[in-house]
């Protein structure tokens, strides 16, 4: 405790309370570009903390992160467009309400829900580290490989319309994964001789190309921007006080949504890309009207953005105590850490405890700071947005989405990669295969296979190899919950059929994408 | 416009042609690098099977609408492509002025004319913003943007 | 106004580098370099390139920009600087052994060769280490050998990559002590903490670093280096133990072909100086500080080269 209040007391100097609110706008101007991640934000900011203090550094990139985190929510409610992959599901029902006039009411429920989020990630950090790391470090490569599948079932809300197309989007996203270097074998693929193929398609070049060349195009196409512009600000009626009133006055959801995140953010490698896909899938199963989801349903952005956010100070679980990164960004602050002769482990809490208690405050810090510098900051982002000419708006942001692409990796190719998949994506939509599953197999594919050969290679001395699949308990556990999982996800869709169509009793349909689902 | 098209079978034979495009090169691969492949390929080609069948049997949405004008989608598709060409070479500056002004012309002459000096008037504010872009993706950022032939 | 008059100052700087280019290299460096990383920010690459930003700079007097191109490996990064960078000096690049030795055996398309350039140096190189868990039944390396000739291939060990440098030389640890294990790649050193802590590996053959990193949890069997390395006093390398295992990843810097030697000399003297500050920093990880130049690079490269080859060939027409 003396510890806490020392940290604190280090903490509340004007000196920090400056680096946090530089950090966290910083942060989030990056975060809302596309193609710029938390991951580059810290990467660009690593120089200047080398002349900090090791606090000060810490609390910079700690500030950043959340910011760049939280940022992603912008774009993906005004133009449907992740920012980073951590807020894919924002774009669910924060673009909708967007297109609805609901723009600002969604921007304030991200807010609030992400400041919520960042909070409760900071408090599970200050008092459950530990014995969340044990957790974490139960999952292997079989486990993994279950994450991935559980991650699968998520296809199933994530297709509108048809699943036999939503799994179909998911296969091709898996199959876009697989281009490149394979993680095991080493051996290059599809590349079609071509060398800069090596290099795959990145994660990040997609999920701009898939999301927002399409959105672009349909605005050019049907010659006007796609949200409402005026009105909305101007009624009084939507008041802060009320959005608050919404989230928290019945706040099963964003609890739920916060323990998701908490629990996803300590599964290494799987982190940050998918907590909010988990969080919103529950959100809509637990929902008393599932059919409102991804019609412009708040609690679909408040699932996203409060789960994302606790996974900033989440991932940090793994990394304090045992020294692994969460997610590709705790990477860059476990250098920081080990630059400054910090080794994470339990002397991280006790002999330098002052030191990463004050970070870990910092990120609570940062976290409320979103409060006001992400209000204000949306007021005028918004305002920007639907003020803007579409003719003006299509050119800036296909400018910015080029410039993100290259950026990435300073790739021309990617760009093509990007603008190709894109137009593509655009005519995909028309026959009804959607973004969002291509982009979750593209995500989980590399998961799946990582999880599945590495399983089998240390098998192979084993009388019957894929039992390894299924060997220890978590695994078991999370098999079972693949399989409560598809058929909580197929089993209404085929109730509503065989009820709908009562005489054509239609089971190969409902054995057809069990098989799909395995 | 509006297109009669069964979704149901173009779907599964985008499915088909996607799966044909990445079978060929599959075959001299390593037992370790093929293994995961293979199997979502097989899935790819299943699901794209029964969606074909699907579409004849019991058919799902038969038509397919494309908002607005398609001539403007497709000028706007070739204009985006033609912008990242022009990148490599004649340098990202460059391009992406005429590519702006250009994208921002034709698509304005859905209110009407664009006559000149509406062009010129807008020209300080799509300068600034491509300025500031630029310089803050080259100088603060360090990326490395192609400067072809001109800069 | 800066934009209009670059192209200009291009131009003719390009004349005069066809007229007489020994008295333009003679001012090097007088522009910004861009340090060219082939892999994600974050890794060992990409620190250790951060650390020495600031001394190059002091060093050469001009800005170094450390810029990524991740991507296959690094072989993106090095097809395209083999194809396209000129040979002036202002364009550097990160190079990895085994990674420019193995990729263009292994693969019809890497896109590079592991000659294609000069090497202006290797600065640092972290050699392989066989570490297990504190409640691994292994007390020291001959344990798991005889442990592994009752088993074979039930001894799982991870490594970072596939023909990697941990993985090669764990093929060339089995050969020499007849034993068969089974290696499973990792991407990157994260998730081998990961799952050794949680008992999905009987080991890992990772690198130095994490042997230092997991001192509190984890024992380091032997060292692939020549001598015991200094953050690592207590733990044995495989010459002492009687296997000849020297090899690990090697990190330095090239330029293209054909870059003036003045040039090269200015960055070797910059990067040497560097290392010395970084040392410090570096060594209590568990790094070997390395100053190799001019002829060395060549007979290191052949070296590995000379282990590493067979084992690859090999390999590949397993598959």
């Amino acid at each position: 405790m003396d510890m806490l209040l020392q940290a604190l007391s280090s903490l509340l100097t004007i000196e920090s309370i400056l680096t946090v609110l530089v950090g966290v706008s910083l942060g989030l101007f990056i975060g809302s570009l596309p193609g710029l991640t938390a991951t580059m934000a810290l990467a660009v900011l690593l120089p200047f903390t080398f002349s900090m203090e090791a606090l000060q550094g810490l609390i910079a990139l700690g500030a950043v992160y959340m910011g760049s985190i939280y940022g992603g929510a912008f774009t993906a409610i005004l133009i449907n467009t992740p920012g980073t992959p951590s807020s894919i599901a924002t774009t669910f029902d924060g673009y909708p309400m967007a297109r609805q006039g609901r723009a600002y009411e969604a921007l304030a429920g991200a807010t609030m829900a992400s400041v919520a989020g960042g909070v409760v990630g900071v408090i599970f950090l200050l008092i459950l580290a530990p014995p969340l790391a044990r957790l974490a470090v139960a999952f292997g490569p079989a486990e993994m490989f279950w994450v991935a599948m559980l991650g699968l079932t998520l296809v199933a809300s994530l297709s509108s319309g048809s699943l036999l197309k939503g799994l179909l989007a998911g296969c091709i996203g898996m199959m876009l994964s697989t281009i490149g270097v394979s993680p095991i074998g080493g051996e290059t693929r599809f590349t079609f001789g071509f060398p800069p193929l090596q290099g795959g398609v990145e994660l990040i070049v997609a999920l701009i190309g898939l999301f927002v060349i399409p959105e672009l195009l349909t605005m050019a196409a049907e010659g006007r921007g796609a949200l409402p512009s005026g009105g909305e600000m101007r009624k009084r009626e939507l008041s802060i006080g009320r959005i608050a009133r919404q989230i928290f006055g019945k706040p099963v959801n964003l609890i739920r949504s916060c323990l998701i995140g908490q629990l996803v953010a300590i599964i290494p490698g799987a982190g940050g890309n998918v907590t909010s896909l988990v969080a919103y899938n529950e959100a809509r199963r637990f929902s008393k009207d599932p059919s409102s989801f991804g019609k412009g349903n708040l609690e679909g952005v408040v699932a996203s953005e409060s789960s994302n956010n606790v996974m900033v100070a989440g991932s940090m679980v793994p990394l304090l105590t045992l020294g692994i990164p969460g997610a590709p960004p705790d990477a860059i602050i476990l250098g920081v850490l080990l630059m400054h002769g910090l080794r994470p482990g339990i002397d991280l809490f006790t002999e330098t405890g002052v030191l990463t208690n004050g970070f870990i405050l910092s990120m609570g810090l940062a976290a409320l700071m979103l409060l006001p510098v992400g209000l204000i900051g949306g007021r005028l982002i918004h305002r920007v947005v639907i003020r803007t000419p579409y003719y003006f708006l299509v050119p800036s942001i296909a400018m910015v989405t080029i410039l993100g692409t290259f950026a990435l990796r300073n790739s021309f190719l990617d760009v093509g990669i990007m603008l190709a998949l894109g137009t593509a994506g655009y005519f995909l939509r028309l026959i009804g295969i959607h973004a969002a599953p291509i982009v979750l197999g593209l995500i989980l594919g590399g998961i799946a296979e990582q999880g599945y050969v590495q399983t089998m290679l240390a098998a192979v001395a084993d009388p019957v190899p894929w039992l390894r699949l299924v060997e220890n308990p978590l695994s078991k556990v999370l098999a079972g919950l693949v399989l409560v999982g598809a058929a909580s996800a197929l089993i209404p869709i085929w109730l509503e059929r065989s009820g709908r169509l009562a005489k054509v009793t239609d089971t190969t349909e409902a054995n057809r994408n069990r098989e799909g689902e395995v | 416009m509006i297109v009669r098209l069964n979704t149901d079978i173009v779907a599964g034979l985008v499915g088909l042609a996607f799966a044909a495009a990445l079978w060929l090169p599959r075959a001299d691969m390593g037992r370790l690098s093929i293994i995961f492949p293979r199997a979502v390929l097989v899935i790819l080609v299943l699901l794209s099977l029964i969606l074909v069948l699907k579409g004849f049997i019991r058919p799902g949405e038969r038509r397919i609408e494309i908002t607005g004008s398609p001539r403007r989608l497709l000028v706007v598709i070739i204009g985006f492509f033609a912008w990242w060409m022009a990148i490599d070479a004649i340098g990202f500056l460059v391009s992406t002025v005429i590519a702006f002004y250009a994208l921002t012309w034709y698509l304005a002459r859905v209110e009407g004319v664009v006559r000149w000096q509406r062009l010129a008037r807008w020209t300080p504010a799509i300068l600034l913003l491509i300025g500031t872009f630029y310089l803050t993706f080259k100088e603060v950022l360090n990326v490395r943007l192609p400067t072809g032939l001109l800069m | 106004m800066k934009f209009i008059r670059k192209p200009l100052v291009v131009a003719v700087s390009a004349l005069a580098v066809v007229g007489m280019s020994t008295a333009v290299q003679a001012d090097y460096p007088e522009e910004d370099i861009t340090y060219i990383i082939p892999f994600n920010p974050g890794g060992e690459s990409d620190v250790t390139a951060r650390f020495q930003e600031p001394i190059l700079e002091e060093e050469l007097g001009v800005s170094v920009n450390v810029t990524h191109q991740p991507g296959g490996g690094g072989a993106v990064a090095w097809s395209q600087f083999q194809n396209n960078a000129e040979p002036d000096g202002y364009e550097i690049i990160g190079v990895n052994i085994p990674h420019i030795i193995g990729q263009p055996i292994q693969r019809s398309d890497a896109g590079f060769e592991t000659d294609d350039w000069r090497i202006v140096t290797f600065f640092h190189s972290t050699p392989n280490a066989l570490i297990v868990p504190d409640d691994s039944p292994y007390e020291t390396l001959d344990d798991l050998v005889e442990d592994a000739k009752e088993n074979p291939e039930a001894i799982t060990l991870g490594g970072s990559g596939t023909y990697s440098a941990n993985h090669l030389d764990m093929l060339r640890f089995e050969e020499e002590a007849g034993i068969d294990l089974t290696y499973i790649p990792f991407t990157g050193t994260g998730p081998l903490k990961g799952a050794i802590e949680g008992n999905h590996l009987s080991g890992i053959f990772n690198y130095t670093m994490l042997g230092t990193e997991m001192e509190d949890s984890a024992r380091v069997l032997a060292v692939a280096s020549e001598e015991r390395v200094k953050a690592l006093p207590d733990a044995p390398t495989f010459k002492e133990q009687g296997y000849d295992i020297v090899g690990g990843a090697y990190r330095g810097v090239a330029v293209p072909k054909g870059t003036p030697d003045e040039v090269v000399e200015t960055l070797e003297e910059a990067f040497a100086k560097a290392n010395e500050e970084i040392a410090s920093k570096q060594e209590p990880l568990g790094f070997v500080m390395e100053d190799i130049t001019g002829e060395e690079v060549d007979e290191v490269v052949a070296m590995l080269r000379e282990a590493y080859e067979p084992i690859l060939q090999s390999a590949s027409e397993e598959d």
